[in-house]
């Protein structure tokens, strides 16, 4: 649709020109040094599973659930990781709903390779029937603010978010040992998944100098650039995942762009561990709170429609349990079913 | 009669409110509104250059798009967004920007209940955020009968799933002119008497309903109130780039 074109963001010839002259004078448009990584703001939402992440103009949140699956034939002890990129049309006036666009099945399988292929996520305490019942875990990654570099911070909410979910624990009990019992939230703690490691992904941007590298593009100089390379490394110093795309880029640029890869995951790896111990803290000090108000609760009903924060968060916390509640039930009727269509 | 809410609320009393504009870069206009739990953030583009087919190119068209957190979009998305279509249809003066089209996207963020008036009242917060001319605001806000014959307002998920009945009922908000009384009325009632939109679920009865309309009429007066002082509070805000 004609329409359409008209509508599409473009940068006009001179902000290009400027963008790539500032460039060669290692200035960049928004005041960083080439290989200075933008600020990184992690913020959870009220469920376990659920991760804001800020990077500087670039919004995405990262939101992952649990359901209980048959595992495939030619791996009956795996539970199965699966991701969902959905590039949201208030990110970017380009993009459209529906069908989601090339990019957005390539920072799918960015992702996905990082995480799964590394085996970074243990998918075999995914397991808990062997050959019959595994968690499938779902990992929605939701654009809400384009501002550059996307896969780097989907990356990083994917990972947060999978931190900080928490799955029911089940164990397997009844009268033939073959029925699963799901225990809810109040009874036994859910449990969090097993990570490996960290993988995150660092994108670089090439300009037609070959000299010309940065690290970290915001939109503007993704449509100037001429080559990018999304490196996913570890803290450890493993590569787990390389994509390239592009102009030529010589061996020696590369190189040293991986060993720069490095130093920056060590970082981001740092900020992501730190911001999920302060929210595992907020939550213990929660559950703490819940169970001792839980003993003899009697609501009042004259509290002011303002409520300071600490007793938003407790009452938060009493519905968060009954949600929980209502949902184990329904899965606690899913293995009933299961176990009928066995006999 | 007194009634015991799970989290200590009276009948009518609302949950925490909050809202903020300008929360994303790309996007021309955009809020984000919570009540309690319930989080719904909307942004705006628009307006842009041609209608779709079916709409009359001599009115500006409102495109809604509705993204559940999670899952794929079924029927239900799809009811949403026809409603809030409708909703702002009614609201926006569309004979401004003719042959052109806004669009409107709301990402659910958490859902606690009352999710349709959230996502009206975000909605409605960043068409203001993004400058789309607008003859008054809505104001929703959802109304639950119970089997006892009780009305409260603003449940949270699990109020409404056990509640017999409810409806989401949308109100112009309420005026304050310097214009002489008699000249804003409609028909010889007060705007805010109006109502825009009015969803029901399950069975009530009509004096129920009527009883409901009272109920969220009286909170909506509430609403506008915050929605002033939220727009009057935040308006210096920096340019937007791009």
């Amino acid at each position: 649709m004609d329409a359409r074109l008209a509508n599409t963001w473009r940068l006009t010839l001179n902000e290009k020109n400027f963008i790539k002259t500032a460039l060669l004078s290692e200035i960049r448009i928004d005041g960083r040094k080439p290989f200075e990584f933008r600020n990184i703001s992690i913020n959870f939402g009220r469920e376990d599973g659920s991760a804001e992440v800020q990077l500087g103009q670039t919004r995405v949140m990262g939101i992952v659930t649990a359901k209980f699956v048959q595992p495939y034939r030619d791996r009956p002890n795996e539970g199965t990781l699966t991701i969902y990129p959905e590039f949201s049309p208030m990110a970017d006036p380009s993009f459209e709903a529906g069908r989601s666009g090339e990019s957005a099945v390539e920072l799918g399988q960015i992702i996905d390779r990082g995480l799964r292929e590394s085996r970074a996520v243990d998918t075999e305490s995914l397991c808990i029937v062997a050959g019959k019942l595994v968690w499938a875990i779902r990992i929605d990654i939701l654009i809400l603010d384009n501002g550059g570099n996307l896969v780097d911070a989907a990356n990083i909410a994917a990972l947060a978010a999978l931190m900080t979910f928490r799955t029911p624990e089940c164990s397997l009990g009844g009268e033939d040992g073959q029925e699963v019992i799901i225990h809810p939230p109040e009874m036994r703690d859910p449990l969090p998944l097993i990570l490996h490691h960290l993988p995150i992904a660092i994108t670089f941007g090439f300009f037609i100098d070959e000299n010309v590298v940065v690290i970290d593009p915001i939109h503007n100089e993704e449509a100037v650039m001429a080559g990018r390379m999304i490196a996913t490394v570890n803290a450890n110093g493993d590569i787990c995942a390389i994509q390239k795309a592009g102009e030529g880029v010589s061996q020696r640029v590369i190189m040293q762009c991986l060993q720069l890869a490095i130093t920056k995951a060590a970082d981001i790896t740092k900020q992501i561990k730190a911001a999920v111990e302060a929210y595992n803290s907020e939550r213990a000090l929660q559950k703490i709170k819940r169970e001792t108000t839980c003993v003899g609760n009697s609501v009042k009903g004259d509290q002011n429609q303002t409520l300071d924060n600490k007793g938003i968060s407790e009452l938060v916390g009493k519905y968060m349990e009954r949600l929980k509640l209502i949902s184990v039930e329904s899965y606690a009727s899913k293995i009933l079913m299961l176990r009928k269509s066995n006999h | 009669m007194e009634v015991d809410r799970e989290d200590g609320r009276s009948q009518n009393q609302l949950r925490p409110l909050a809202c903020s504009r300008n929360i994303l870069h790309r996007a021309h206009g955009s809020a984000s509104w919570s009540q309690g739990d319930t989080k719904v953030l909307a942004a705006v583009y628009g307006p842009k250059a041609g209608t779709k087919k079916n709409e009359n190119p001599e009115k500006a068209c409102i495109e809604v798009i509705w993204k559940p957190k999670t899952g794929q979009i079924g029927k239900p998305e799809k009811e949403y967004e026809m409603i809030l279509k409708r909703t702002l249809e009614s609201i926006c003066i569309l004979t401004v920007n003719p042959n052109t089209t806004t669009s409107i996207i709301v990402q659910v963020v958490n859902d606690d209940g009352a999710l349709l008036p959230s996502a009206i009242n975000a909605a409605c917060m960043a068409l203001v955020d993004a400058g789309i001319p607008m003859k008054h605001l809505a104001v929703a806000i959802c109304c639950c009968l119970a089997k006892s014959g009780y009305v409260i307002l603003d449940p949270t998920k699990l109020e409404e799933q056990k509640m017999k009945a409810f409806a989401y009922l949308v109100f112009p908000n309420s005026v304050r002119s310097v214009l002489p009384e008699g000249s804003l009325r409609v028909e010889g009632e007060p705007i805010e008497n109006g109502i825009i939109t009015s969803v029901t679920h399950g069975i009530m009865s009509v004096a129920d309903y009527f009883y409901c309309l009272e109920r969220g009429r009286a909170a909506s007066v509430k609403l506008s109130d915050f929605l002033r002082r939220n727009l009057q509070q935040q308006s210096t805000d920096s340019s937007k780039a791009g």
